[in-house]
């Protein structure tokens, strides 16, 4: 009467639908905390993030020009959109540089050739401060350093820039 | 630089760079619903006009705190007021104190302060954030900026 085919007891099912119920449940409990876990793998860090700046890399000549554009900053409580500024040329290699406007000394706001007396320099209005094409600081005026450079990146012809990094001294 | 904590320890360190004070007079009132519609506006326009010039100059310039007063005030008192403002502002070194106002009942009082009274009228083209009140503020400060650099040529 013994059947060829082997039965499953009673004792071998419950404990495969246990298992499966139970090995459910568990990994139903474990699904979130791994998620956290592996969250801040997944998000995008927002630091390193190149921004749009709406200007065509052709447009970009040897005579520095300035763009202004956005983004969006968390800064503690607020949430706001700040205006950045570049001043943008093409150097002698061809290379495209971004300048920060920021005045290493006090940080005022700097303008290429703002001054009549000192043609190709970037000139701060506040002290007289001073710096060369390639963004160098000239010399005896009070900046001691040269102008930050922004992180930049060419995409589909158009010009990305990032954050405004210090170079290195003079 | 502006009245907070950080800038101002930044101040006291290098006074001898930073000789000017920015300071906008701001009136309010609350009495009337036109008014008041108006003055909220202007003073919004003031802040952002004044913060632009600050950070344009942010290494020479320190942007004193609103003086706000009532828009019916006896103007003679608020001179004397500002006077006392300015004798103490004074008492670090310094040397230019510039008034940026909307309020033109300033400028018959002009004698009775002791510092420059920059009056600019008040424009008010549709939304505060639209394309061309951020033109028109651009403009204004790029002229602001140049009259107090005017300032310091001339000592």
């Amino acid at each position: 009467m013994s059947n060829e085919k082997q039965q499953v007891s009673r004792r071998q099912f419950l404990n495969y639908t246990l298992t499966g119920v139970g090995g459910f449940m568990a990994a139903g409990l474990l699904i979130s905390p791994i998620r956290m876990a592996v969250d801040p793998v997944l998000k995008e860090s927002s630091a390193g993030d190149l921004a749009n700046v709406g200007l065509s890399v052709d447009d970009i000549t040897s005579e520095p020009q300035r763009i202004d554009w956005s983004v969006d900053q968390v800064d503690g409580w607020y949430e706001s959109e700040v205006n950045r500024s570049a001043w943008v040329y093409r150097n002698e290699d061809d290379e495209i540089v971004a300048f920060s406007p920021v005045c290493k000394h006090l940080g005022c706001v700097v303008s290429w050739e703002g001054s009549e007396n000192h043609p190709n320099e970037y000139f701060c209005p506040c002290h007289d401060g001073r710096y060369y094409k390639d963004g160098t600081n000239v010399p005896g005026t009070p900046p001691l350093a040269p102008l930050d450079e922004y992180e930049q990146e060419v995409r589909d012809g158009m010009l990305f820039l990032g954050d405004a990094r210090p170079r290195e001294e003079a | 630089m502006k009245w907070r904590k950080n800038d101002i320890q930044q101040y006291v360190q290098s006074k001898e760079y930073i000789d000017t004070i920015l300071l906008p007079l701001i009136p309010i009132q609350l009495s009337s619903d036109d008014d008041a519609e108006k003055h909220a506006s202007q003073s919004e326009v003031m802040n952002i006009l004044a913060n632009e010039i600050e950070k344009e100059l942010t290494g020479r310039i320190m942007l004193a705190p609103n003086y706000h007063y009532l828009k019916s005030a006896d103007k003679q008192l608020e001179s004397k007021r500002l006077n006392g403002w300015a004798e103490d502002m004074k008492k670090q070194p310094f040397s230019h104190i510039v008034y940026i106002t909307f309020d033109s009942s300033w400028k018959k009082h002009e004698k009775d302060i002791s510092d420059n009274l920059l009056w600019m009228p008040a424009v008010q083209v549709g939304e505060i954030n639209s394309k061309e009140m951020h033109g028109i503020i651009r403009e204004q400060v790029g002229q602001t900026v140049e009259l107090i650099r005017s300032y310091w040529q001339s000592n």
